[in-house]
């Protein structure tokens, strides 16, 4: 059951990078299609405002990715003086605290992006709606959220799920 | 319980945290969270939480970070990397090291059109260590390279660093930028002589390269032309006031695969590579910027910085003492904080003592900084540090940070000159400005 949990946990997070990739493909394009435009005398209204809502689906439709390939920076310093059980608790500690923030960010960017919807809030430039991003930005979080809930269970009871890297 | 002492038991949780492996940014989310629910409330700690995220998650200013990632992953998988660097070769890697030291110029280079020390670590980190490791360097000596070179951003002008100092204190950028030159360009040479010294007791970890012809250099240096045209036109439009730092990456990032495109190397698969890896670098740097700003609430409500500062004032020491305790201090709070939010904890405290003091506000801020980029490669918590093991996961924390220590040494060397010799950074603002 963990397995095709995971399996179904992996396409998510590939969609969520998927997603992420096409956010850092729309910054780079608008921005250098501004770039060109303003040389020619019509630059693109609002490109900042689509590069930074850009950059707020490329950061977080990244972090399941992150967790998958075991991108998440750790101090590694001492790990050689530690005994097995207190490496694989550590493991587990580190995943469910990770599930934890990541449910806690969608928690919190839930409400906020309630708060978004009843007072319109929206970029500067061309009024994109910011809680269109939240929300974006609260599915990926609870994708990554379910990775991480996953290992911890895989962990804990001792199976190991697939483990990718960044160029798969 | 009073508020210093809770924040002491949160660094100490920190640390017992990062010491079972727990990454850093989640050790920093949770005592972060934890603290400022304790000293505040739970509300305000959930509050933080979601605008922190969404706020960092949006900054037009961090948007530069994943567009040169792109850019120097793309140089990479194309091959564009490996040209520069078999040109830097011919030229210096004849000499032991020599790849390092051009590394050390490239991240100079680097910090004149990015400003910023986790781009230039991260650009550096993704053109520079794969080529290093096809040359057999050592590992501890291409990461440290790469971790120190890297923090030549906040030093060399365009630096965000001297722009936060100049807003925090007042004092005037133009200055401020030019105070960081002669510094700066003493801090890279630094480097590169550590870099000399360290090949020159061990050969091993930079061996030398055989000799290359002048036909050799010049067919090297023709191969690796498309890259600096995308350097120089990239640098040459923020000089030429062309670009915005972040249209320089964007331009450099979309050169960069158009040169792909042209030279037949850019494959769907290879576009798909690069992205998706520039996708998971950023998660990964953006988490750990995502969670200092969750841990600096905190660190302020603790009035852990204040009490240090607030200590060092109360010392009835000569003026130059009470420099070196700041810096100091700087260096132990370096360990543990993002730089610019140690920044806007201290400076309102420490910059009335050096009013007091009489010392020269633009030679503290060029010092301040200087400390900050130690901070940045100090173990536990180094930023650049982290930046480069994510950009080669394969080598182990604990040897980064060995390969590190003795650039850190050099740096601590040039803080020393700098602190004995204001002349070399009060000289270009005092003779140009005035």
């Amino acid at each position: 059951m963990l397995s095709g949990l995971d399996s179904f946990a992996g396409r998510l997070i590939g969609l969520s990078a998927l997603v992420g990739t096409i956010g850092l493909t729309v910054a780079v394009a608008v921005i250098l299609a501004d770039v060109v435009g303003r040389s020619l005398g019509s630059p693109i209204q609002g490109a900042q405002d689509i590069s930074q809502m850009a950059m707020v689906i490329l950061v977080f439709g990244g972090m399941a990715l992150c967790d998958r390939v075991g991108g998440h920076v750790s101090v590694d310093i001492f790990e050689k003086f530690m005994p097995p059980a207190m490496i694989r608790a550590g493991d587990i500690l580190s995943a469910l605290l990770g599930a934890v923030i990541f449910l806690g960010i969608a928690w919190t960017v839930w409400e906020s992006a309630a708060l978004s919807r009843m007072l319109n809030l929206s970029t500067n430039i061309i009024n994109l709606p910011k809680a269109w991003f939240q929300y974006a930005m609260i599915a990926m979080s609870l994708i990554t959220a379910l990775g991480m809930l996953l290992r911890a269970a895989s962990l804990t009871l001792g199976q190991s799920l697939t483990r990718e890297t960044a160029r798969s | 319980m009073s508020s210093f002492a809770i924040g002491l038991i949160g660094m100490g949780a920190l640390l017992i945290l990062l010491v079972l492996r727990v990454p850093v940014a989640f050790a920093m989310f949770a005592v972060g969270f934890a603290g400022i629910a304790i000293l505040n409330s739970p509300n305000a700690a959930m509050s933080l939480l979601a605008s922190e995220s969404f706020t960092l998650a949006s900054s037009a200013e961090l948007v530069v970070g994943p567009l040169y990632i792109l850019m120097g992953n793309h140089a990479t998988e194309t091959g564009m990397s490996r040209r520069l660097y078999d040109a830097a070769y011919a030229v210096i890697g004849s000499i032991r090291g020599g790849l390092a030291s051009a590394t050390v110029i490239g991240c100079g280079g680097f910090a004149a059109l990015s400003g910023s020390s986790v781009a230039s670590a991260l650009t550096m980190g993704r053109v520079s260590l794969a080529e290093m490791d096809r040359f057999d360097y050592d590992p501890r000596l291409s990461t440290g390279v790469v971790a120190a070179g890297g923090t030549l951003g906040i030093l060399i002008p365009p630096s965000t660093g001297f722009v936060i100092y100049a807003i925090l204190t007042q004092e005037s950028i133009g200055r401020l930028f030019l105070a960081g030159v002669l510094p700066g360009l003493l801090l890279l040479t630094m480097f590169v002589l550590t870099v000399s010294l360290l090949c020159h007791i061990n050969p091993k970890l930079g061996p030398a390269g055989p000799r290359t012809t002048l036909a050799e250099k010049a067919r090297a240096m023709t191969g690796a032309t498309p890259i600096l045209l995308v350097i120089v036109l990239t640098i040459g439009g923020i000089y030429g006031g062309l670009f915005s730092p972040v249209e320089a990456a964007a331009v450099g990032a979309g050169l960069v695969i158009l040169i792909g495109i042209l030279m037949r190397r850019l494959t769907p698969r290879v576009f798909w590579n690069a992205a998706k890896s520039s996708v998971v670098t950023t998660a990964t740097v953006m988490l750990i910027l995502i969670a200092a700003h969750m841990m600096n609430p905190f660190l302020a409500l603790s009035q852990i910085p204040q009490e240090f500062g607030a200590f060092l004032a109360d010392l009835s020491l000569p003026p130059l003492a009470v420099l070196a305790l700041i810096l100091a201090a700087y260096l132990v709070l370096g360990c543990f904080l993002e730089g610019f939010a140690m920044l806007v904890l201290s400076l309102p405290i420490f910059i009335p003592v050096i009013h007091q003091l009489g010392i020269d506000p633009i030679w503290f801020g060029v010092l301040v900084v200087l400390t900050l980029e130690m901070g940045l490669i100090s173990p536990p918590v180094g930023v650049n540090v982290f930046i480069v093991k994510s950009v080669a996961p394969g080598v182990p924390l604990g040897r980064i940070f060995a390969g590190v220590m003795p650039f850190w040494l050099a740096m601590l060397v040039t803080l020393v000159i700098l602190m004995l010799f204001p002349d070399i950074a009060l000289l270009l603002p005092n003779t140009m400005i005035g």
